[in-house]
């Protein structure tokens, strides 16, 4: 209020045309001195459309009314459309793109195993019991007489089987009801679905208990070869978690399984590949991992510009009953991906040419409000027991090895083991079988809840192979390419295409699509959309609302400043407060416009508005309008319909 | 003259051309921020406050920034596209179909070409392994053969000899021919060092290439002699069959009656007829089924290994060539009409005693070209000259930027691609040292240092089709036997009985008839941006087109008219102060005596004064009471008046 001195010398505060000399001292913030000055600027001055035609023109009530409706329908219009517009954008719909890009190809990385764990010279001593124990129930189950001398050990027969638990034995269809568990029926319903034959009334199965013996169940199946095959490979694995001495690296292995690699028609090295020891596929080397000092890239197409391996399929010392396939195993996966060789392995025959042609496909996800993909997998309640980046495959497994380590307290032996834990063995777990068997059941069921805590990845790379076969050698070049490989690379099997095989990875083009998705409703989409309804209904601004805002301090301010000079008028000096009512009076007698609409007090038709306005403005306005008393109602009227409209 | 002076007078008198009506800049603005449609710019003038002044200065700042701001994000995101994928089901028209032997020509054909090299390569291999005559049937012919040639020198040996590294020794080197160790200078591609699986080896084998003027030469080691065997057979081979004619070559490999044993397709017969041929310099004679030779591309009308193309090739094992080819089989690759089919880059082989199945899903993608990707429908912008007589596509381009620079670099063009024009082969009888340049030139090709990867433009629409490989084994054991007799009865010119490793049965069809077509277009037209902007300027400042107009207007035009025209004064009175002596009497012109403007727009329109039309004849009604002094100045726009400006209402 400190301004009023500084302005009471000007001509007159009409807002159309201020002060126009501004170096002269203006005060840093100036109130109007009564609600009726406030809202007559406010009305000049606002940019707001149809509040100003509500509000401001108020000699005609027809208009008004009018005006009222309009405005009422506009803004709920706008708010209609407003509603669908933010509703839109909340939904978070994505849109997908597809970009074919072409450009220089990191290539995968390639894991190629032996098939085959152990040398089976290695680990006889300790599956020369299992073996024997096998070959006997083969004998007992069907009569089948293995060339080994098994006779010599008949006496001890009986005391050996007994020494492992989980005997395989031959069951009656019916199951024995007592045995009954879920994961047997659903077993049997599986099976049930094969055509049976009055041969296979009989199913072989083992039994696995619980701690006290007190549950147990069959694992039966109705072919005699897997039942032999998954018992074998039971117990197997109790005896890989026995061998507590790590995997002996076989020094020579990769001069001996792989005799040829090349890349980009370059000779490999050794900084091109890295070795692990995977318990049923054997020794694995994986090319062109992330800890490779150069990653290969692949700048043409083409089966001359991909890795190109000639690779041994010797089937010597094969452990019999766990390997019965022959060949090698070849997988294709990103750098820093573990290589899970079970869910996503190429066999490769021996004595063939494999050629594998791969695409590339990126997918790229929103994550976020957008969907339901982990960036890195740091917000999935899942420890990553691989060291790897996050995939969804690193992640089931992880759960499910945490769950065996909970519900039965060892790791099972093909997931990593965590610190602390051992492997499980019958020996030491005597009820493991039946723990894991369950927790497979529960798992495949997902009543662990791994696939629903195990979120998608944002960002996934896919190869999509496709295989095309030849016979290598070829009879006229077979003998050379012999020759060569037994003289430098000890191959020992001549004339015969089995132990060898080529294998040859390659891109099939350069191109590779991105599928990727993007917001559909950006911010600056929803901005646009939102200010051009507001444009379309209402014609006003985010400054029209700030107007607004203005509009609400100023009345809030000229009310308390108000209240306060009454205050002081009545309980401090009068003299002063009479003064300063003077002061104040002054200011709006000289400052009612000539051109200004009606008064918005009168109430009078709209013709003869501005005559009898300017007649009632003429004399000074008492000091009894800066009352509350005495401010119209009508102004009052116009001040709660214009903030509440001018609110968008 | 006279009619166009007047013509003239008239648009003068009609059309006055008025400078802006404001005398000073800050008047202008000041004239602009009350008369503007724009928010916020009035509420900058007509607030009282200094602080209230500031702040509003300070959203309109703000929301022309922003209006700036997501104007921008608006246009930089304007050639984004979106992408439609769209499955017919409809009758499709079969791709070509190219079959390859992968044997290039009949051994006993190019033998004659290649004795002497066979002999060379039987003998360095009998030295670097050991290995004594082969065992095979074909060892008597052999024999002869090297018996025949005993008397001229090795030369290829001596063109480019191989050469076996000591284990950790690389700079020494055992000549093959000559068994004594000679210095190898130049660097070593691969030093043995790194090489991991040489064991029981006598260390590593490999040739050296030489330039031009033998300065600089390069070892190029294999760690396996199969490969380096094959390698340096390969380069020779190049060198001789770059020398014969194309005639000969044709002639020499497989024909497609010979090739093709029997052909049905859509369960119709077909036979070599319905085959093309065309010559691959590294795989012989292809063949390709349904190449549009006779303008009518076949269809399948049904999907389903029924309605496909089924062949029976005949690739005889016994005529391949040792040392070029070490695997048995055919390729096949499926295209598009019209394109150049890559065999040696990609393809599918397939196995002979084998049924090979191969189902087809086809997919066609459309890109958008320039603004939005970096793509191009034919040759246009790309830089390369097509040295196939194919539609473009990135292989293409690619495979001909590399003979281009060949040509250019070596002098020479390489054998297993087509000759561009005015180049020849290389054979090192023109070019001797040819291998060292292509070696070097490969090698940086590969490495993407030449640049074609960067002037290759990736094509605009390419159909693909998605294969799926299946085997089964055939003949089966109880029908080879009648089987074999009948194809080769029907096979009536070979003499020989068949066998059925020297047969390949292919079935190439579609899957389904469901094509998938994967279509971009413009996510954003010029409408959307429009109103996106529009949007943007009404939201933030309810500003439109005219208000950018105004801006315009207002902020260059009359600005720098204003900004002339004070100049203009100024010069005029240095000029006049300068000749004051003269003439003291010129009176200083007055800054607004132009401005006529300023009798019109003494009359401000605001909202309250539209409402309260017409305001002026109520106003002057008789009986009113005459307006006050101080509104009447308020009337005035410019508070100070002008000397020699009018008020024409006033007066």
């Amino acid at each position: 209020m400190k301004g009023d001195k500084h302005e009471e010398p000007e001509p007159g505060p009409e807002p159309a045309a201020p002060p126009p000399s501004t170096d002269e001292e203006e005060p840093l913030l100036e109130f109007h001195h009564s609600y009726r000055e406030l809202f007559q600027f406010f009305c000049n001055n606002t940019t707001i459309h149809g509040a100003i035609r509500l509000v401001c023109s108020q000699h005609n009530r027809m208009k008004t009314a009018f005006w009222a409706v309009l405005w009422l329908c506009t803004f709920g219009m706008m708010y209609w459309q407003f509603g669908l517009l933010f509703g839109e954008y909340f939904s978070y719909p994505v849109s997908l793109n597809i970009n074919l890009n072409s450009e220089k190809l990191v290539f995968p990385a390639v894991t190629v195993c032996t098939l085959n764990p152990y040398r089976y010279t290695e680990m006889k001593k300790d599956l020369e019991e299992l073996d024997r124990i096998t070959e006997q129930t083969l004998f007992d189950l069907y009569k089948y007489n293995s060339s080994n001398t098994l006779v010599a050990h008949a006496r001890g027969r009986r005391d050996l089987r007994e020494s492992l638990p989980h005997p395989l034995q031959r069951l009656p269809v019916p199951a024995p009801p007592h045995a009954a568990s879920r994961v047997r029926r659903s077993d049997s319903s599986l099976r049930d679905n094969n055509p049976q034959v009055n041969r296979k009334d009989w199913k072989i199965g083992f039994q696995l208990c619980n701690q006290n013996n007190s549950d147990c169940f069959y694992r039966t199946y109705s072919s005699g070869v897997d039942a032999v095959r998954e018992w074998y490979r039971f117990h197997y694995i109790n005896i890989l978690s026995r061998r507590q001495d790590t995997p002996l690296l076989e020094e020579e292995a990769l001069g001996k399984f792989i005799f040829a690699c090349r890349f980009n028609q370059v000779s490999c090295n050794e900084a091109n590949y890295s070795h692990f020891h995977h318990p049923m596929y054997g020794n694995c080397y994986t090319f062109n991992n992330k800890n490779n000092s150069n990653l290969w890239m692949s700048f043409m197409p083409g089966v001359n510009n991909g890795l190109s391996l000639t690779l041994r399929t010797e089937q010597n010392d094969f452990i019999p009953l766990l390997s019965t396939v022959t060949g090698a195993r070849v997988m294709v996966h990103g750098q820093d991906e573990p290589a899970f060789m079970d869910d996503g392995g190429f066999n490769l025959r021996p004595g063939m040419e494999t050629s594998i042609s791969m695409s590339k496909e990126a997918v790229d996800r929103l994550g976020g409000d957008y969907g339901d993909c982990t960036k890195n997998g740091s917000d999935v309640p899942v420890e990553n027991l691989y060291g790897t980046k996050y995939t969804q495959q690193v992640c089931i497994h992880s759960c499910f090895q945490v769950n065996m380590i909970r519900e039965c307290g060892c790791a099972y032996i093909f997931y990593p083991q965590p610190r602390g834990v051992e492997f499980c063995d019958y020996r030491k777990h005597n009820s493991w079988g039946y723990c894991y068997y369950k927790l497979q059941d529960a798992f495949s069921s997902d009543r662990l809840g791994c696939f629903t805590k195990c979120r998608k990845p944002c960002n996934m790379t896919t190869y999509k192979l496709s295989a095309g076969y030849s016979r290598w050698p070829s009879v006229t070049s077979q003998d050379w390419v012999f020759q060569m490989l037994s003289l430098q690379n000890n191959y020992t099997v001549k004339n015969k295409r089995d132990g060898v095989a080529k294998l040859n990875i390659f891109f099939k083009e350069l191109n590779y699509k991105t599928n990727s998705e993007s917001p559909s409703v950006t911010m600056v989409t929803l901005l646009s959309n939102l200010g051009s309804q507001w444009s379309l209904w209402f014609g006003s601004s985010v400054l029209s609302v700030v107007e607004m805002a203005e509009l609400i301090f100023d009345l809030l301010a000229i009310t308390f400043l108000m209240l306060l000079r009454r205050f002081q008028s009545q309980y401090w000096s009068p003299g002063r407060g009479g003064r300063g009512a003077q002061e104040v009076a002054s200011t709006p007698a000289s400052s009612l416009p000539s051109r200004f609409c009606p008064h918005p007090a009168s109430p009078s038709s709209s013709l003869a508005g501005p005559a009898t306005s300017l007649a009632l403005s003429a004399p000074p306005p008492a000091y009894a309008t800066l009352g509350p008393r005495l401010a119209p109602s009508g102004s009052m009227e116009a001040s709660s319909s214009a903030h509440t409209p001018g609110e968008p | 003259m006279a009619a166009g002076e007047k013509i003239k007078a008239k648009i003068k008198k009609n059309l006055p051309v008025r400078g802006p009506q404001a005398p000073t800049i800050k008047e202008l603005m000041r004239w602009y921020c009350l008369n503007t449609n724009t928010h916020g710019c009035r509420r900058i003038v007509v607030s009282r406050g200094r602080l209230r002044r500031l702040l509003w200065i300070l959203f309109t700042l703000t929301a022309v920034a922003l209006i700036f701001w997501q104007c921008a994000l608006l246009i930089s995101s304007f050639y984004t596209v979106s992408v439609s994928i769209k499955v017919h089901f409809q009758k499709l028209d079969f791709p070509a179909v190219t079959i390859c032997n992968i044997n290039p020509y009949r051994y006993s054909a190019v033998r004659d070409l290649l004795a002497e090299l066979e002999q060379e390569t039987r003998g360095s291999l009998k030295t670097l392994f050991g290995f004594s005559e082969i065992t095979s049937r074909k060892r008597r012919e052999a024999e002869s053969w090297s018996s025949a040639r005993k008397g001229t020198g090795s030369k290829f040996l001596n063109l480019i000899p191989l050469l076996a590294f000591d284990k950790g020794e690389t700079s020494k080197a055992r000549d093959f021919r000559t068994g004594r160790k000679r210095k190898v200078s130049g660097r070593i591609i691969h030093t043995a060092s790194d090489v991991v699986h040489v064991y029981e080896s006598k260390g590593l084998v490999g040739f050296q290439l030489c330039s031009n003027d033998t300065s600089s030469c390069a070892v190029y080691t294999f760690t396996s002699g199969v490969n380096a065997i094959r390698e340096w057979y390969k380069l020779h081979y190049m060198n001789i069959m770059a020398q014969v004619s194309l005639e000969k070559k044709i002639n020499m490999s497989y024909s497609a009656e010979e090739l093709l044993v029997t052909c049905f397709f859509d369960g119709e017969s077909c036979d070599a007829r319905n085959f093309t041929r065309f010559h691959h310099p590294m795989y012989g004679n292809c063949y390709t089924f349904n190449n549009r030779q006779n303008e009518t591309i076949l269809s399948t009308s049904m999907g389903g290994s029924e309605y496909g193309l089924q062949v029976i090739l005949y690739l005889n094992e016994e005529e391949y060539n040792p040392f070029l080819v070490s695997s048995t089989g055919a390729k096949v690759i499926v295209h598009r009409q019209y394109e150049y089919p890559f065999i040696e880059d990609v393809g599918t082989e397939i196995e002979t005693a084998m049924a090979t199945s191969i189902g087809m899903h086809l997919t066609e993608s459309f890109k958008l070209s320039e603004p939005y990707s970096r793509c191009t429908e034919d040759w246009n912008g790309v830089l390369i000259t097509n040295i196939y007589n194919a539609t473009y596509s990135l292989q293409i381009c690619l495979h001909s930027c590399f003979q281009a620079k060949m040509v250019e670099k070596c002098g020479c063009a390489q054998f297993s691609q087509p000759l561009p024009q005015g180049a020849n082969y290389c054979n090192y009888r023109q070019h001797p040292n040819w291998m060292y340049c292509y070696y070097e030139l490969h090698q940086a090709f590969v490495w993407g240092e030449l640049g074609c990867q960067s002037v290759c433009k990736e094509a605009c629409s390419f159909k693909e089709w998605t294969l799926t490989t299946s085997l089964a084994q055939w003949p089966s054991e109880v029908s080879e036997k009648w089987l074999l007799s009948v194809l080769t009865w029907d096979q009536g010119q070979i003499k020989k009985k068949l066998n059925k490793t020297d047969l390949a049965k292919l079935l190439i069809f579609y899957k389904d008839l469901n094509q998938r077509s994967i279509v971009e277009s413009p996510a954003n037209s010029i409408e959307m941006l429009l109103s996106n902007i529009g949007g943007q300027l009404g939201l933030w400042m309810s500003c439109s087109i005219v208000c950018i107009i105004e801006i315009i207007e207002v902020f260059f035009i009359d600005s720098l008219s204003i900004v002339a025209r004070h100049q203009w004064h100024k010069a005029k009175e240095w000029w006049a102060r300068r000749q004051a002596s003269p003439c003291p009497e010129a009176p200083p012109s007055p800054q607004g005596q132009d401005n006529l403007g300023l009798n019109i727009d003494d009359d401000l329109p605001t909202f309250t004064s539209a409402l309260c039309l017409p305001p002026a004849p109520a106003a002057q009604v008789p009986g009113t009471p005459p307006p006050r002094y101080n509104t009447l100045r308020l009337e005035r726009t410019f508070s100070r008046q002008l000397t020699g400006t009018e008020v024409p209402a006033e007066s």
